[in-house]
């Protein structure tokens, strides 16, 4: 069943990112969902999960970009793994932990992109990085910590279900 | 808050680590077999993953018909005004234009040249858009299975769109002139300088390496060498907008307005082979069903 969760997650993500996300892109940068997705499988399901997602994620969505494959594989598999080792040392997770995490995990994996490009001038590098990999780990951040706190209110709500029905029995028996 | 999920084994931390070393040693220590194995893997599972992405697209273009064609009218009239008179421009400039071609053809024919050959071409549609920030590129609805490869050129009627650098089952991503990853061997038409056309950070394109007692000027058109890559002599890539002359420096460099607008591509032409086939062979293609330029 998780299997099955995580691969129409993982399918639904491409034509999310290649179809739809261009269209709420503000200046031209739209969030990286696969980078949020795999850290936040990694925070609930753990490390094996969050890795084996992020992996799977990198390497799905490097198919339709122009970027190199293993940046992609590292970058995504590692938030994954990531996230999943904070859930464990983090004792209570909050939206504003989280987009901390997603912030730094985001800006770390633009500035290793953007360095690693050969062809492009130092300049042109700065100019990335200020303008592309910054609004992108804000948006990022932002991004995760709205799924995250959604995510957690639907757990919240999964468990107030019992008192819920107990209520509405004691009102309309 | 939420309490964090305690429950997991230690082992399945080692466990998630020694796969991330794993893959990162696959990546580092033998990164042309790790990356053809994927590679491999990419022709079957893109064609799994080409299914939602076309739904999806297809389903974004008709909602984005919809909007063109019914609700954001505003401004239609002016348009059509001008492009009315684009079109009388336009006529003008094909009737002397034909005559200036039969003039070539005469001339070609009595200098005995050798009868040029017309490129083939695949007609593909935009699906899709890079799937991270960094790079300016398209995704396309073709792919191996209909004969694409990496470096073949993609253009359209107006002029060069960019290049195919990775292709899965069923697509294709197209490196856009705008790019600064990209580079296309250009020539001016009027000087018949040389150079290599790279794309900016603004979104543009600019021709580099013109040599310094070129005589080009604003508004000189740049089109395609014909030298190098996938792409015939002769198309168009954009107009010269500004030309800056360094100080010291051994070539000029030129700032272009791509002839093609990138932002609002829907259907490309894939060049399969720049200088593939005879006029006549050319024409028994078009009649069982494939494009001519």
């Amino acid at each position: 069943m998780k299997i099955l969760l995580y691969s129409s997650l993982v399918l639904l993500l491409v034509p999310l990112h290649t179809t739809i996300l261009p269209h709420v892109s503000i200046l031209g940068v739209s969030p990286d969902a696969g980078l949020v997705v795999a850290a936040l499988v990694g925070l609930i399901g753990g490390e094996v999960e969050g890795f084996a997602v992020g992996v799977a994620i990198g390497w799905l969505l490097n198919m339709y970009s122009a970027g190199d494959l293993w940046l992609s594989l590292v970058i995504n598999g590692g938030a994954g793994l990531l996230a999943g080792i904070m859930g464990r040392q983090v004792a209570q997770v909050t939206p504003t932990v989280l987009s901390l995490g997603l912030l730094t995990l985001s800006l770390i994996g633009g500035l290793v992109a953007v360095f690693s490009m050969k062809s492009l001038e130092i300049s042109d590098s700065w100019w990335m990085v200020q303008s592309v990999v910054l609004p992108q780990a804000c948006y990022d951040a932002a991004l995760g910590a709205g799924l995250f706190w959604l995510v957690t209110q639907r757990i919240m709500l999964g468990r107030l279900r019992p008192l819920d029905r107990l209520y509405s029995y004691r009102d309309h028996p | 808050m939420w309490m964090v999920n305690l429950r997991a084994p230690y082992s399945a931390r080692r466990l998630a680590l020694g796969a991330f070393a794993l893959l990162l040693a696959a990546l580092f220590l033998f990164p042309a077999q790790s990356q053809g194995l994927l590679q491999f893997l990419d022709g079957p599972v893109g064609e799994v993953v080409s299914l939602p992405l076309q739904a999806v697209a297809a389903l974004d273009q008709g909602v984005a018909a919809l909007w063109e064609r019914y609700i954001a009218l505003q401004g239609l009239q002016e348009e059509n005004d001008r492009l009315r008179q684009d079109i009388e421009w336009l006529r003008g400039q094909n009737s002397q234009l034909r005559e200036a071609a039969s003039a070539t053809e005469r001339l070609t024919a009595l200098l005995q040249f050798k009868e040029q050959a017309l490129p083939i071409m695949v007609a593909a549609q935009v699906i899709g858009r890079d799937s991270t920030n960094r790079y300016r590129s398209v995704i396309l609805n073709k792919g191996e299975s209909d004969g694409i490869k990496p470096d073949m050129g993609v253009i359209t009627p107006a002029g060069v769109v960019g290049r195919v650098v990775k292709t899965t089952g069923a697509t294709a991503v197209v490196l856009l002139i705008t790019d600064p990853n990209n580079a296309i061997a250009g020539l001016i038409q009027r000087t018949r300088d040389e150079g290599i056309v790279e794309g900016t950070r603004q979104g543009s394109a600019r021709l580099k390496y013109i040599p310094l007692l070129s005589r080009v000027r604003d508004g000189d058109r740049v089109v395609t060498s014909g030298l190098v890559g996938g792409f015939p002599r002769g198309l168009a890539i954009g107009t010269i907008t500004t030309i800056g002359k360094e100080e010291g420096a051994l070539f000029q460099t030129a700032e272009l307005t791509p002839e093609v607008d990138v932002g609002r591509l829907e259907e490309v032409l894939i060049i399969q082979h720049p200088y593939g086939a005879s006029a006549e062979s050319a024409e028994k293609r078009e009649a069982s069903g494939k494009s001519k330029p």
